[in-house]
């Protein structure tokens, strides 16, 4: 490639392509670096409004907890869904060179960055105290709280905000996936919902298995 | 000088050579000659892999120099070889 083309090819990158594929940009240790320190703020930020993200893809505003189940659940998330797809990607990548673990899991740690939106937006005392409503409603309960309109403003912001994330974290991880096992098509979709499904499952079962000889309370 | 097509214009197949001819004498040869596999590949493909050779075949090196990541690299690579696996090519 030319200077002159190297240039314009650099003059070309959007915001877009920041938003909704980094990895042609960043990978490997320096996307590890990133996505971690991003995970573990938003999984501190989580807890101060006792949001879990007790889950692959689940998000959960739940029962009080130790600090350190906060970051276990992350950390099993993201290491899960990791292994699966690197996993995944072995067998199906049409990579003439092997698969760089560091990729995938420098990736997928990436790929959820915008999980940050997601804690910041339970963080205000509203949304915890509609939460609490609720479920003490939904239990038959005298709700321990009263709740105003800003109440029910902050829980709606927090659900479609929570909503649109999601959508934006499945997308960036199969795009992690793509780029890092180069896999392309229905073979890479479908492996990819497969890796999605065993690692959620997994990922519950572990952070069951860690509470209960723990005696850690499990996110509601 | 122009640089050398590969695909047809008209219909998108792979252009053959038809005729060489020497610009110092004019001697002129005519048959149909088939262009070199890497003579096939797009231009910006061709680009790559001189940027591959000129990076002593680091790809660590040509992500550096282009701003791209590792894989995002490795995958164009990738694409190209399996380019000049084609049957078409391997003849």
């Amino acid at each position: 490639m030319t200077d002159i083309e190297l240039n314009n090819n650099l003059q070309k990158r959007t915001l877009g392509q920041w938003l909704f594929n980094p990895f042609q940009f960043i990978a490997g240790g320096s996307a590890l670096l990133v996505g971690l320190a991003i995970i573990l703020t938003a999984t501190y930020i989580g807890s101060l409004s006792n949001t879990h993200f007790d889950g692959v893809l689940d998000v959960h505003t739940g029962k009080a907890a130790p600090l350190w189940l906060f970051f276990a659940e992350v950390l099993s998330d993201w290491l899960w869904i990791s292994i699966m797809l690197l996993i995944a990607g072995h067998i199906i990548s049409r990579s003439h060179s092997s698969v760089r673990a560091i990729d995938v899991f420098g990736t997928q740690a990436l790929a959820r960055a915008p999980y940050l939106l997601s804690a910041l937006v339970t963080l205000p005392k509203g949304y915890g105290r509609f939460v609490e409503f609720i479920v003490s409603k939904s239990t038959h309960q005298t709700p321990a709280v009263a709740i105003g309109g800003a109440d029910v403003l902050l829980f709606l912001l927090g659900i479609v905000v929570s909503l649109v994330v999601l959508i934006w974290v499945i997308l960036l991880m199969y795009r992690a996936y793509a780029i890092s096992c180069n896999v392309k098509g229905s073979k890479a979709i479908i492996s990819f919902i497969a890796a999605l499904i065993v690692a959620e499952i997994l990922s519950k079962l572990a952070l069951l298995l860690l509470a209960l000889v723990t005696d850690a309370l499990p996110p509601a | 000088m122009k640089k050398l097509p590969s695909i047809c214009p008209a219909c998108q197949s792979q252009l053959n050579i038809k005729k060489l001819s020497c610009q110092k004498c004019d001697t002129e040869i005519e048959g149909l000659f088939e262009l070199p596999a890497l003579a096939k590949l797009s231009v910006e493909d061709q680009e790559l892999i001189l940027q591959f050779i000129r990076c002593s075949g680091s790809l660590k090196e040509m992500a550096r120099l282009q701003k791209l990541s590792y894989p995002t690299v490795r995958n164009q690579l990738d694409n190209i070889i399996e380019q000049i696996k084609t049957p078409e090519n391997q003849e």
